[in-house]
């Protein structure tokens, strides 16, 4: 009986140039090819990330956590001629929380957003949403920048993220510039990056004021879920209980993460008790554009849309 | 290329392709094959192994990924002298195991339960399994069996 | 009588080796071939067409492709089934694909990823016909025939207009007089529920292993199934050879729950091992598993029941139209069990039901947990809610009074003896959920 022949090596090859050099040189070095070689660059620098991005672009997919990039490659992993793995850049990993704002590294997990009390205090609708995604497994590899770059309108950090009115930093080897959260998005997983451009970290100003907020998310099950909407409201307070800044952020009713303005409106400026709640939900129900698809009709995300406010905000009045 | 990684106690070396995923290394290339595909997309949790310390859908890492990870399988949860993990004891007492697809995974996120929680509630262990799904819908044993084995390893201050 | 097990707890002989993960399901099996080869199957882009034309020519090309079958290699094959042999192995040349997962070729490879680039490029040319997706529109008079090349016997005679071209089963019922029943009650209630497809969804998907044995020209396979036996019966009849030269290694299995009743992976590892002389695995992933196998039978149930003003059921006529897709699988068995369950668990003195199981383009279905009776539970239970509150009776109380007891008859005219305890069950139930009397809003 003949011998397997192995013919796994007949997959895509990276057409860039750069690639064949990379891999000949180490050859010829009589090494053993290490983790980083052509088809799997696992840079331990942002810098040399930077310089894999802007050497590559697209041709090399960026792998985070990984839970959604690989079921997009599910059963095709072999059409992938290159990853950039961002898991050994411990950078990205960090959090920091100053007194004007709090940076969290992008390649902060969502076991780490979900545990980390700190997160819990400061951010908590980030921390909530965290700790609701997925399972315990996703949440130890789903990273903070993958929900963010992948940009499904359902991803369940966005709707805080705009609450918290957060900053994306964005680098690449020519320099670093802010976006902000609201700016980010432009379309079902679309968004604003460049092909050489990496999310390096999110920058959330610390609020002055009490704050008081409410995360909502809804699905057919209560885990391991794709939401079929999402609610991070946010109210700041004087110390009347006069509404100084209200944010009303909602995922998976538009084709992008969106800030219900006219909810804002309406509660800016009021005493928290004089509130009508079901006018802000019923503002909010008119102001998303959501579809109807598998996780929802068009009347389902409106109705429950407008009753998720309600009820938040009748929790926030009953303090 | 080569990734070095300790798995069950005992560093492995392996040539991997950045096509396979740590389930595949795990069940062929090493023959450990307590860990089970359901799904391929981290959503069963039968592939469920402890990666540096946390519960991860082993069928969503990719192989490389793993360089210097510490990964824990079923399998090294035995004692040297073969005898089984108070948590696999449990499983057989509670009757918590059928078809017996999901139990491996099931036991990786019920022992990396009770390492934080020693005594969790019903809740709490409802919650750490919601990413391990049963079909025969064993669910109530295998919360009884993860509480049994919490009781008896705090009796027996075995906290391993 | 030994009490060393009969109220005991006992624990299961395999659980020990599946806590340590020991215990080999197929897919546990593969390490112990060196020479494994891997099949993908290509399956139909099209759920109701003509196969026209194939070209195999740039599957054979990919490196690592072995050989790739379709049904002209295999002339002799028959088609399969549970209870009808009407599912084809391969579909050939100008021969029809009836749903999403029919078979139209094996690719057989060195590695799984060669199969799978083989599969994908294999070109079809095929004829687009009507597709069936509803049984309403399969029973109407000129709809397109689902299985023109099978004879399908129909008793038929309740409705004379009915078309009988793609019905697979027909049962009647008749208990007591039906139109006497109605005469007799002071509340009609007429109602249509439907249920639909249900994934079964075992955690292990399909999957085998088959080796030949060439000094004694033994097929072995090893692969899940819950009926052993039939299977094996009927993969030695699909391919025209003894029983005998099929030998079925039962690994541990990682659920079924009705799934694995009907054959899968099994004849084609069976082809391609004896062909090819060399063992085979054939995985299927979850997708295919979905869209090739058998699912939980969507009903169409209509109920309209007679019950006097004091809560007494008089009279109950069932009409039930069941998708059955594309194949029969146990649909004939699921559509009768169904049936029988018509009333659940109420004595009613007068029945009447018309149940059918027609052919669609859908996913065949077959065995799920219930066989038929879940369907018709959702139906009867929702039923007798409406009736309750129609009446303004508890409807807890409206069950009890209908329930039956040591003595009842079923639909089916079968007198009930001995383990009857709806009463208790209902009883039990209001206690534990807390049902207040009365209250009908809940």
């Amino acid at each position: 009986m003949k011998n397997s022949q192995r013919n796994v090596s007949s997959r895509p090859k990276a057409s860039g140039s750069d690639f064949e050099a990379e891999k000949e040189n180490t050859q010829e070095l009589g090494r053993e090819v290490p983790v980083g070689s052509a088809d799997y660059l696992a840079p331990e620098t942002l810098n040399k990330a930077l310089e894999y991005r802007s050497r590559y672009g697209y041709k090399a997919v960026v792998i985070a956590g990984g839970t959604d990039v690989m079921v997009d490659y599910f059963e095709g992993l072999t059409e992938v001629s290159s990853w950039l793995d961002l898991t050994k850049i411990a950078a990205l990993k960090e959090m920091k929380f100053g007194p004007e704002e709090i940076r969290l590294g992008s390649m902060v997990t969502h076991l780490k957003l979900a545990t980390d009390p700190r997160v819990g205090e400061n951010l908590p609708l980030l921390a909530e949403a965290a700790s609701e995604m997925g399972s315990w497994q996703i949440q130890s590899r789903g990273t903070l920048g993958g929900n963010i770059v992948t940009s499904s309108p359902a991803g369940d950090t966005l709707a805080p993220l705009l609450a918290y009115q957060a900053r994306f930093v964005l680098g690449s080897v020519s320099g670093q510039r802010e976006v902000a959260a609201e700016d980010f998005f432009t379309g079902p997983k679309e968004n604003v990056m460049n092909q050489d451009e990496l999310l390096l970290e999110v920058m959330i100003p610390v609020s002055r004021e009490r704050t008081l907020s409410r995360w909502k998310k809804v699905g057919k099950r209560k885990a391991v879920i794709i939401s079929s909407l999402t609610m991070a409201l946010l109210l700041e307070l004087d110390e009347k209980d006069v509404i100084t800044g209200a944010r009303a952020a909602y995922g998976a009713v538009a084709p992008t993460p969106l800030r219900a303005e006219e909810v804002e409106n309406y509660l800016a400026g009021k005493s928290l008790s004089e509130v009508s709640a079901e006018r802000a939900g019923e503002l909010a129900a008119r102001e998303i554009s959501p579809i109807t698809d598998i996780r929802g009709t068009v009347a389902y995300r409106r109705q429950v849309t407008r009753d998720i406010t309600v009820e938040a905000l009748l929790d926030m009045q009953q303090g | 290329m080569k990734i070095t990684f300790t798995i069950n106690n005992e560093e492995r070396s392996l040539e991997v392709s950045s096509h396979q995923r740590l389930l595949d290394i795990i069940r062929k290339d090493l023959g450990l094959t307590a860990a089970k595909e359901g799904c391929g997309k981290g959503e069963c949790g039968a592939c469920t192994v402890l990666f540096n310390g946390e519960p991860v859908a082993s069928c969503l890492v990719l192989a490389p990924q793993a360089d210097g990870a510490e990964i824990l399988t079923v399998e090294g949860l035995l004692s040297r002298e073969g005898e089984l993990h108070p948590l696999q004891q449990a499983f057989l007492d509670a009757g918590a195991v059928q078809c017996g697809f999901c139990i491996p995974g099931s036991i990786m996120t019920g022992y990396r339960l009770l390492q934080d929680n020693p005594e969790p509630e019903r809740e709490e262990v409802c919650q750490a399994l919601a990413g391990n799904i049963c079909r025969c819908t064993g669910y109530q044993k295998i919360v009884d069996a993860i509480q049994l084995a919490a009781r008896r390893m705090q009796a027996g201050g075995d906290s391993s | 009588m030994s009490t060393k097990y009969v109220g005991e707890k006992v624990t299961k002989v395999d659980a020990c080796k599946k806590v340590t993960g020991e215990a080999k399901y197929t897919e546990d099996l593969v390490n112990d071939f060196s020479d494994l080869l891997h099949i993908r199957v290509l399956r139909t882009p099209h759920p109701h067409a003509y196969l026209r034309e194939i070209n195999l020519e740039p599957a054979r090309e990919v490196a690592g492709v072995v050989e790739v079958f379709t049904a002209a290699d295999f002339p002799e094959l028959k088609e399969f089934g549970l209870i009808i042999k009407d599912q084809p192995v391969l579909v050939g040349i100008d021969q029809k694909m009836r749903y999403l997962g029919d078979a139209l070729a094996l690719v057989v490879a060195e590695t799984d990823a060669a199969a799978l680039q083989g599969r994908d490029r294999i070109e079809l040319e095929i004829e687009e016909l009507e597709v069936v997706d509803n049984p309403l529109r399969s029973m109407e008079q000129g709809c397109i025939q689902i299985h023109e090349d099978h004879e399908i016997e129909v008793t038929h005679y309740l409705d004379p207009e009915m078309c009988c071209d793609n019905i697979l089963s027909d049962n009647y019922l008749d208990k007591g007089d039906v139109e006497k029943g109605f005469a007799e009650a002071d509340l009609i209630v007429e109602r249509e529920y439907q249920t639909q497809f249900v994934e079964q969804l075992p955690l292990q998907v399909e999957k085998g292993i088959a080796d030949y044995d060439e000094e004694s020209g033994e097929i072995i396979i090893w692969a899940a199934s819950q009926w052993l036996h039939d299977t094996q019966a009927d993969i030695a009849q699909a391919m025209g050879i003894s029983k005998d030269k099929i030998r079925i290694k039962q690994p541990v299995i990682g659920g079924a729950f009705g799934k694995k009743e009907d054959i899968s992976v099994h004849i084609h590892l069976a082809l391609a091992a004896r062909e090819l002389k060399r063992p085979v695995q054939l995985i299927y992933n979850r997708e295919e598993s979905m869209i090739a196998q058998s699912k939980r039978h969507p009903q169409i149930i209509r109920h309209k029941t007679g019950v006097s003003s004091e809560g007494k059921l008089t009279a109950w006529q069932t009409k039930m139209i069941m998708d059955t897709g594309a194949y029969a699988s146990s649909g004939p068995a699921v559509v009768r069990n169904a049936m029988f369950h018509c009333t659940g668990p109420y004595q009613v003195p007068n029945v009447r039901a018309a149940c059918y199981a027609v052919y669609t383009n859908n996913t065949y279905c077959g065995a799920m947990r219930g066989f038929g009776a879940t369907q018709m539970a959702f139906a009867y239970d929702s039923q007798m809610d409406v009736i309750a509150r129609e009446l303004e009776i508890d409807p807890a109380d409206f069950r009890m009074r209908n329930a039956y007891q040591p003595g009842s008859t079923t639909p089916g005219g079968e007198k009930l003896e001995l383990g009857v305890n709806v009463r208790e069950t209902i009883a039990r139930a209001r206690r534990l959920s807390g049902w207040q009397e009365g209250d009908n809003n809940a």
